[in-house]
């Protein structure tokens, strides 16, 4: 479960990562401003603040062994 | 007091501080093991831990160089908080898998792992070579740059009273100093202390111009007054560019041996995964900070003419000094700051080039006390090298450096994220791929030709390489296989 969650919430940032780009806006289109900002410098923003946090909660569900589980698991 | 005579005060106050923190780590070491000087006795916690990734990852590029990008792209820079956030969430591909395997066998540099993965192998030995020697190739490239910005930072901070040439004497050998009396453990509680002047002098920075200009909305409308392209919605190769970078960069720097090395001298998995949790927020707070700070520099340094993209930070420092006592305490803060995260990433990198010298280069055993002798002397030679380099060509910049390091660093990501990812990658055919990669890559800065249509050379040839690697270990594989048929089927 935990590991389902886990990669769901990679799945997002990944999504976040494409959206924070502005492939939506014509190229040399005058901006809106939005929050103090051109909008699509605040949407990329937006993005990445809650890429961030769902990275951070990947961060805090992941398991990270101290060794490895089993003798020749790691083996190539 | 003028800004030159209390910045060479606080640059010696500074100094001495490092000093100190190198004698306590040296009075904590407990053996003269290669495990305990390059990896403080895998004794990392999480608030150390955070604090030296943190000023490894945050280089004098990320605090000279970026708000000068920002100053010369404009808002499209917003990319370099994406770019550094990437980098967080790639680890999450190598960390869980590495580091379990790195404590039960005792690495100490990256080239354990490609010992340990591909030693049974006849390429193998071929394959730690490369992969060993493009690292060394970018981390020497990457040295250089942090003792450049050294000598550039000490001379403006002091207003010239030390000079660059003294700057990178002085600054190099204080560098190499603490790094061989207190190792990895004074690499790392400098680094603590470095993150926290950075930190706070970045912070300062940015309130004195967002409260000079008048907040986000007036700093927008500022740059849109007096370059109306620098808002406007980046053109479709720029928009690549950015695509591209995230993935070059967000790649690229999980396999600096320098971070590769702070996962195997974590304490534990559990600070391990919350140093990384605390980490992903660093780019919120720092690169956004450096782009903000550089498009505030568009308007404010209107009118004094082409601007060098380093010079942009200094300029509105001298600038945010003359606005009073106070400030000029403040500016000094953050010059210092600049020049802790450019010190902060030197000491690792140096310390990552001793131990791959002597371990991985020169095949010096890994638990044995000479080989950490071997590789202190091999850093002391390696930073004066780099220190006369630097002495000499002055005029290179940052951005520019960083770039060609990661090219090269991009490379050897196969033979980390995909060998601990899968059982069928063969040391022969990745080798086959580093190397065409590395030399696409070559080529590309070389003949001056770093983009193609917006993406990096670099992210080319990793995708050849990539391909070569797996094309070839299935191709290696079939053939063993039919190999063993025909023999099965004689007998």
């Amino acid at each position: 479960m935990k590991r389902r969650v886990r990669i769901a919430l990679l799945v997002a940032v990944a999504l976040l990562f494409g959206a924070s780009i502005p492939w939506y806006r014509e190229p040399g289109a005058v901006p809106i401003e939005f929050l103090g900002l051109p909008d699509w410098v605040a949407v990329a923003l937006l993005c990445y603040v809650a890429a961030a946090v769902l990275n951070s909660l990947a961060w805090l569900i992941t398991d990270i062994p101290d060794q490895s589980s089993a003798p020749g698991e790691d083996e190539p | 007091m003028s800004f030159g005579q209390t910045g060479l005060v606080a640059l010696v106050v500074y100094l001495l501080l490092l000093l100190a923190i190198a004698e306590g780590a040296r009075r904590a070491r407990r053996s003269a093991s290669p495990a305990d000087h390059f990896l403080a006795g895998r004794e990392l916690g999480v608030f150390v831990l955070f604090l030296t990734l943190y000023a490894t990852a945050y280089s004098g590029n990320s605090l000279l160089g970026y708000p000068g990008e920002a100053y010369r792209r404009g808002f499209s820079w917003i990319m370099a908080t994406g770019f550094m956030l990437s980098i967080i969430v790639v680890f999450h591909l190598l960390v869980p898998r590495l580091r379990p395997i790195a404590v039960s066998h005792g690495f100490v540099t990256p080239g354990d792992w490609i010992r340990h993965r591909f030693g049974n192998e006849r390429a193998g030995r071929a394959l730690l070579l490369a992969i060993a020697s493009l690292m060394v190739i970018a981390m020497a490239n990457f040295l250089f740059a942090q003792l450049k910005a050294m000598g550039v930072m000490a001379e403006l901070v002091t207003e010239g009273i030390v000079s660059y040439e003294l700057g990178v004497v002085v600054l190099a050998a204080m560098v190499l100093l603490y790094e061989t009396v207190g190792g990895m453990r004074a690499v790392a509680w400098t680094d603590a202390a470095q993150s926290l002047l950075m930190l706070a002098g970045l912070a300062a920075l940015l309130g004195w111009l967002l409260g000079d200009v008048g907040g986000m909305h007036a700093l927008t409308a500022g740059v849109a007054e007096v370059r109306p392209e620098a808002v406007l919605v980046p053109d479709v190769r720029e928009q690549i560019n950015w695509a591209s970078t995230i993935v070059l960069l967000g790649l690229a720097s999980v396999v600096y041996p320098q971070a590769i090395q702070r996962i195997y001298a974590a304490r534990s998995g559990r600070a391990l995964r919350r140093s990384m949790a605390i980490m992903t927020f660093m780019p919120l707070t720092t690169t956004l900070v450096v782009t903000l700070i550089g498009l505030a520099a568009i308007p404010r340094l209107q009118g004094l003419g082409q601007v060098e993209a380093d010079g942009v930070m200094p300029l509105l420092l001298g600038q945010w000094a003359e606005a009073g006592p106070m400030a000029m305490w403040a500016s000094v803060v953050v010059f210092l700051g600049a020049l802790a995260a450019i010190m902060s990433t030197a000491d690792s990198v140096l310390l990552s080039l001793g131990s791959m010298l002597a371990e991985d280069l020169l095949g010096r055993p890994r638990g044995a006390s000479d080989t950490t002798a071997l590789g202190k002397r091999i850093a002391a030679g390696v930073m004066v090298s780099m220190a006369g380099v630097a002495l000499i060509a002055r005029d290179v910049s940052l951005w520019g450096l960083i770039e060609l390091k990661m090219e090269l660093l991009i490379q050897c990501v196969p033979a980390f994220l995909l060998a601990l990812h899968w059982r069928g990658l063969r040391a022969a055919p990745t080798l086959a791929g580093v190397v065409l990669g590395s030399l696409i890559a070559i080529s590309g800065v070389l003949l001056g030709s770093k983009r193609i249509e917006g993406v990096h050379v670099g992210v080319i040839g990793l995708l050849l390489n990539f391909a070569v690697a797996v094309i070839g270990s299935h191709w290696q594989a079939q053939r063993a296989s039919a190999s063993a048929s025909k023999r099965g089927s004689s007998a």
